[in-house]
C-alpha cells in the first residue's frame, strides 16, 4: 500500500530521540503498537486545508500533495513547502485527478471542506480536523497537532512542535514584557480606506493574549475576523498598537500613509503602526509561531524605548 | 421638478434631504462641542464631512448619468450597471491589481475608467448595426456585463486574498479619508452637467422621434452616443472613487419623472437632485444600521431598489417593436440534427476520457478510465444536463418573445437562484449542499414569481418581459456583489457557485440534474404547437384558436424552472441558453420540434466542452465552468450581432 518512503526519510524525528519524556514514550509506544497491529501509519499525506499542510510539515512529514501552493508560498510563507509537493489547484476547487495521481493514503481537510468529503474519500481515507469555530484557535491548533501526530504515528514530533511553539510564544512575551496588557489591533488593509479587523477569537487575537497584549477589536466577529472596517474605527483606540498583517499591496500601504485621516488617528499619529509580512490568518501552530515572532520583532523597538 | 399641481414632491424631497443630512450629521455636533479634541476635528474634517459631500455628489452624478442614458437609449431601465459599465470597471480594476499591484489611486481610477468606457463602447459597437435599438443595447449590455463579471470572479477566485480591495469595491462603500474623491467627482459632475445642458434640446427632440431628430442636423446615433459618453464618464468616475453603487442611476431619473419632471431638460435637472438625496439618505440610514460597515452603501441601494422596480415595471411604456426573424430555412433538417447530436455525444465522450496529467494530455482507457470516471462522470453529466436545460429554456423564450436574442440568463431567474443561495449561506454559514440547492431553487422561483407579477399585469409583452428580466437580473447581481463584498467564507462559496461549480457535484446530484432535464423538457413535446404558433404574432396565434396568455404563462413557468435547475449546477453567468437556440435557428432550423432537439444537443455539447476546458486549461488549477461558457457564448454573440 505504501509505495514510497522518500518523503518520510527526511524526517528529523527518530524514536531514539524522544527519551527525555517518559509519558511521550508511552504514548508513542501505544501508537506504534496500535499501528503495527493494524496498518502502517499513513506516509503519503495530501493536505487540502492549509492549516493541515502547516501541521503536517511541522510534524516533519512532507506531504505528497497540497492545495493552492502558489498562493500559500506568498500569503502564508511558512513553513517552506518543498518542490516535491504536488499542487492540487485552488482550495475551493481542487483537482481530484491530480490528487488521485499522487496516490495519497490519507487526505487531510477541515470542516470547511466537508462538502467535498465524498469524492475525496474515493481517493483515500479522509481526516477532518477543526481549528476554527470551536473557541480558542490556538488551543484547537494544539489539539489538532496532537491528533494528527497520533494519526501519523508522530506523537513525539507533535509534542515537540507544541513545545517549540510555546517556547517561541514565551520568548515573544518576554521581549514584549514592558508592553504587557497594552491593546493591539491586528488588521489586514484592503484598500487605503478599509481594513479587515481580527478579533480576540482569531488566531492572531489568541496569540496576542499569549504574548501579553490584548485585542483592541472588541466587536463580534465571524470566524474571528470582522470584514471591511472604516478608518474611523481607530479613533477610540488611543493607546493601541496597530499591526497590519500582509499580504497588502504596496500602493495600499502608501495610500494609507498619505491619508490625512489615517495620520490623525491617535495610534498612527503616535507612530504605533507596524506592517508585518504575510501570515496565514487561518493557519495552525506554524502560523501562530510566525505571527508571534514577526509581531514581537516589530514591536520590540517600542518595548525597548 | 415642481409643476403647477405638484407642490408635494418638492416638500417630500426637501424633507428627505433634510432627514439624510440629519442622519449623516449625527455625531458631528459632539465633535464640535467643548469636549472635542484634535481627533474629533480630524474625523469631522476628513471623515464625516467628505462622506456627506461624496454621497451627495456621487448620487447626483449617478442620477445625471442614468437620466442621460435613459434618454439616449429611450429605455427606462438603462443605467450604468445594465450597460456593463460597472462590470467593465470592476474587471479592469482586478487586472490592474494583479498586473500592477504598486499602481497608485490615480492609476486605479484610470483603469476603472478605461474598463467601464471599454465595456460601454463594446456594448454600443454591438448595438450599432441595429441603430442602437434599446432592446438590443440592453441585451448587449447584459452580455458584456456577464462576461466581465465572470472574468472578474475567476480572478478573485484565483487570487482570493490579494483582491480584497476588489471585494470592498464591489460593495460600494462611501467611507472617506480626505477630500480627494469628492473633489474628483465634483469636477466630473461640473463638466458633465455643462455638457448635458448643451445636449438638452437635441435629447428632447430625440424623445419625440428619430425623424424630427434628424432635422437638428445631427444624426440620432451621434446625439445618443454623445449623451451616453457623458453618462459613462460620470458613472465610471463614481465607480473608481467609491465603488459599485447600483440602482441610483436607475431610480433617480424615474423618481424625478414621477415627481413631475416630464420633459427631457427637466429630468436632466431633477434627476441629479433626486440622486443626491437618495444616496445621502441611504448612506445616513446605513450608518445607523449595525456597526462599522455592516451593510455597504452600494448594497443598501440595491436592496432599496427592489420595491421601486416592482412598482415601476408594470407602468413602463414600451413600444412593441416587430421582431426580425429572417433566418434562412433548411428544407431537410435531418442531416444537421444528426450531426448536432453526434457533436453532443462526442463532447460527452471527450469530457469522460480526455484529461491532463503531469506529462500532458492523456486519453483514459481501461484501468485508468475505471479509476477516473467516478470523478469525471458527475461533472460531465451535470454540465450536459445544465446545458440542455438552458438551451430548452432558450428555445421557449426565443419563441415566446419572438426575440432571437432572448435567453434564460436574461430572465433574472438564474441570478434569483443566486440570491436564494446567498440567503442560505448567510443564515447557516457552512450549510450542506441539499440546503444550498433548496435555497437556490426557492430564489429562482421567487425571481420568476416577481417577474411574472410585474410583467404579467396587462399582458406579457415580449419586450416588457425581457426588460423586466434584465432589470431583476441586474438587481440580483448587485445584491450578490454586496454579499460577496463581505469577503467571508460564505462569500467565496457564493463566488464559486456564480462561476459554475461542477466539480462539487456528486453522482446522485448529477443524476438528479439529468432527471430534472428529462422531466422538465418532456412537457415541451406536448407544447410544440404553442411554440410553433406564438412567434407568428398574437393575432395569428389567436386566430388559430390559441389562448395566448395561458400558453405564454405555462411556457414561461417551464422555462424558469429549467433555468433555475440549470443554474444550480452551472451558475447564472453562462450564455448557452441564448447561444444554442440562436445558432440552431440561424442554421436554418425553423420548426419547433427540430429547433428544440438541435438546441438541446448544442447546449449539452457546449456546456460539456466548457467543463472540459475548465478542468484542463491550466491544470491542476481549475477555472470556473461559467467562465468558459460565457466566453464561448460571448464570442458567438459578438460575431452574430456583427452579422445582423
Amino acid at each position: 500500500m505504501v509505495t514510497g518512503f522518500g518523503a518520510a526519510g527526511g524526517s528529523p524525528v527518530r524514536p531514539s530521540q524522544v527519551s527525555r519524556r517518559g509519558v511521550l514514550m508511552g504514548a508513542a509506544a501505544i501508537c506504534v503498537s496500535g499501528a503495527a497491529s493494524a496498518q502502517a501509519a499513513p506516509a503519503r499525506v495530501a493536505a487540502v486545508d492549509w492549516a493541515m499542510l502547516e501541521t503536517t510539515l511541522a510534524l516533519g512529514l512532507t506531504p505528497v500533495a497540497a492545495a493552492e501552493l502558489v498562493l500559500f508560498r506568498s500569503a502564508a510563507v511558512e513553513p517552506a513547502v518543498p518542490d516535491s509537493v504536488a499542487d492540487l489547484g485552488l482550495r475551493g476547487s481542487i483537482s481530484y485527478e491530480r490528487l488521485l495521481a499522487t496516490r495519497p493514503d490519507l487526505v487531510l481537510i477541515s470542516p470547511w471542506y466537508e462538502n467535498r468529503r465524498a469524492p475525496l474519500e474515493r481517493v483515500a481515507p479522509v481526516e477532518s480536523l477543526a481549528i476554527y469555530g470551536l473557541g480558542s484557535p490556538y488551543e484547537a491548533a494544539v489539539a489538532a497537532t496532537r491528533a494528527l501526530g497520533l494519526r501519523l504515528g508522530r506523537s513525539e514530533a507533535a509534542e515537540r512542535a507544541v513545545a517549540e511553539t510555546e517556547a517561541e510564544l514565551a520568548a515573544a512575551r518576554a521581549a514584549l514584557a514592558p508592553l504587557a496588557g497594552r491593546p493591539a489591533l491586528v488588521m489586514n488593509l484592503g484598500d487605503p480606506r478599509h481594513f479587515r479587523a481580527f478579533g480576540h477569537d482569531s488566531m492572531f487575537g489568541d496569540v496576542l493574549a499569549r504574548i501579553g497584549l490584548t485585542s483592541a477589536w472588541t466587536e463580534p466577529t465571524r470566524f474571528g475576523a470582522y470584514p471591511t472596517v472604516g478608518v474611523e474605527a481607530l479613533a477610540g483606540m488611543d493607546d493601541a498598537f496597530v499591526i497590519n498583517v500582509g499580504p497588502t499591496p504596496p500602493a495600499v500601504l502608501a495610500g494609507m500613509r498619505a491619508s490625512a485621516l489615517w495620520s490623525a488617528m491617535p495610534p498612527i499619529a503616535a507612530g504605533r503602526f507596524v506592517a508585518l509580512d504575510p501570515v496565514n490568518p487561518y493557519g495552525a501552530l506554524p502560523a501562530a509561531r510566525r505571527f508571534a515572532r514577526l509581531a514581537a520583532g516589530s514591536l520590540a523597538a517600542f518595548a525597548r524605548g | 421638478m415642481a409643476e403647477r399641481r405638484g407642490v408635494a414632491p418638492w416638500i417630500v424631497w426637501s424633507v428627505l434631504a433634510a432627514l439624510g443630512v440629519f442622519l449623516s450629521l449625527d455625531g458631528v455636533a459632539a465633535r464640535l462641542g467643548p469636549g472635542a479634541d484634535a481627533v474629533d476635528h480630524a474625523l469631522l474634517l476628513y471623515g464625516a464631512l467628505p462622506r456627506i459631500a461624496v454621497a451627495a455628489l456621487a448620487g447626483a452624478a449617478l442620477g445625471l448619468s442614468g437620466a442621460l442614458m435613459q434618454r439616449a437609449l429611450d429605455n427606462p431601465l438603462a443605467e450604468p450597471s445594465t450597460l456593463g459599465v460597472f462590470a467593465g470597471a470592476q474587471l479592469a480594476l482586478g487586472i490592474a491589481a494583479l498586473a500592477a499591484p504598486a499602481l497608485g489611486p490615480l492609476g486605479r481610477e484610470a483603469a476603472a475608467f478605461g474598463g467601464g468606457a471599454g465595456a460601454a463602447a463594446l456594448v454600443l459597437a454591438l448595438g450599432w448595426r441595429r441603430k442602437l435599438d434599446p432592446v438590443t443595447v440592453a441585451l448587449c449590455g447584459m452580455v458584456v456585463a456577464m462576461v466581465a463579471s465572470s472574468l472578474t470572479a475567476a480572478l478573485i477566485l484565483a487570487r482570493g486574498d490579494y483582491l480584497f480591495a476588489l471585494l470592498i469595491w464591489g460593495g460600494g462603500s462611501l467611507t472617506q479619508d480626505g477630500w480627494r474623491a469628492s473633489g474628483a467627482i465634483a469636477a466630473v459632475l461640473l463638466a458633465g452637467g455643462a455638457a448635458a445642458f448643451a445636449l438638452r434640446r437635441p435629447l428632447g427632440v430625440l424623445a419625440a422621434g428619430e425623424a424630427s431628430a434628424r432635422s437638428l442636423g445631427a444624426p440620432a446615433p451621434v446625439i445618443r452616443i454623445a449623451a451616453l459618453g457623458i453618462g459613462v464618464a460620470l458613472a465610471t468616475t463614481v465607480a473608481a472613487e467609491v465603488g459599485l453603487i447600483a440602482f441610483v442611476g436607475l431610480a433617480a431619473p424615474t423618481l424625478a419623472r414621477l415627481s413631475g419632471a416630464r420633459s427631457a431638460d427637466r429630468t436632466l435637472l431633477a434627476a441629479p437632485a433626486v440622486g443626491a438625496v437618495l444616496l445621502l439618505l441611504t448612506d445616513g440610514v446605513v450608518r445607523h444600521v449595525g456597526s462599522g460597515e455592516t451593510v455597504p452603501t452600494g448594497a443598501a441601494t440595491a436592496f432599496l431598489g427592489a420595491p421601486l422596480l416592482l412598482w415601476l415595471l408594470p407602468r413602463l411604456v414600451l413600444a412593441d417593436r416587430p421582431a426580425e426573424t429572417r433566418a434562412p430555412r433548411l428544407l431537410n433538417v435531418g442531416p444537421l440534427l444528426i450531426s448536432l447530436v453526434v457533436f453532443a455525444a462526442l463532447a460527452l465522450l471527450a469530457g469522460l476520457v480526455l484529461g491532463r496529467s503531469d506529462g500532458g494530455w492523456a486519453i483514459a482507457t481501461g484501468d485508468a478510465f475505471a479509476e477516473l470516471w467516478p470523478f469525471r462522470a458527475p461533472r460531465v453529466l451535470a454540465a450536459a444536463a445544465a446545458g440542455a436545460m438552458f438551451a430548452a429554456a432558450g428555445v421557449v423564450l426565443q419563441r415566446v418573445t419572438g426575440n432571437p436574442l432572448a435567453g434564460p440568463e436574461v430572465l433574472g431567474v438564474g441570478a434569483g437562484a443566486g440570491v436564494g443561495l446567498a440567503a442560505i449561506l448567510l443564515a447557516f454559514g457552512g450549510a450542506g449542499l441539499p440546503l444550498q440547492m433548496a435555497g437556490a431553487a426557492f430564489g429562482a422561483l421567487a425571481a420568476l414569481g416577481v417577474m411574472l407579477l410585474v410583467s404579467g399585469r396587462g399582458r406579457l409583452g415580449p419586450e416588457r418581459m425581457l426588460l423586466a428580466g434584465a432589470g431583476i437580473s441586474a438587481l440580483c447581481l448587485a445584491g450578490l456583489n454586496a454579499v460577496i463584498a463581505t469577503g467571508s467564507p460564505s462569500a467565496f462559496a457564493l463566488l464559486a457557485w456564480m462561476t459554475g461549480a461542477t466539480d462539487a457535484v456528486s453522482l446522485p446530484q448529477a443524476a438528479a440534474a439529468c432527471a430534472a432535464a428529462l422531466v422538465l423538457t418532456a412537457p415541451l413535446a406536448a407544447m410544440l404547437r404553442w411554440l410553433e404558433t406564438l412567434p407568428l404574432g398574437d393575432a395569428t396565434a389567436r386566430s388559430l384558436g390559441l389562448d395566448v396568455a395561458a400558453a405564454r404563462l405555462a411556457l414561461t413557468v417551464l422555462a424558469a424552472l429549467l433555468t433555475g435547475a440549470a443554474a444550480l449546477v452551472a451558475g447564472p453567468l453562462s450564455f448557452v441558453g441564448l447561444v444554442a437556440p440562436h445558432a440552431v435557428r440561424a442554421a436554418g432550423v425553423s420548426r419547433a420540434g427540430p429547433h428544440l432537439i438541435g438546441a438541446v444537443a448544442v447546449g449539452a455539447g457546449l456546456m460539456t466542452i466548457a467543463d472540459l476546458f475548465a478542468r484542463t486549461v491550466i491544470f491542476p488549477y481549475q477555472l470556473p465552468l461559467g467562465l468558459f461558457a460565457s466566453l464561448i457564448g460571448g464570442a458567438y454573440l459578438v460575431v452574430a450581432l456583427g452579422r445582423r
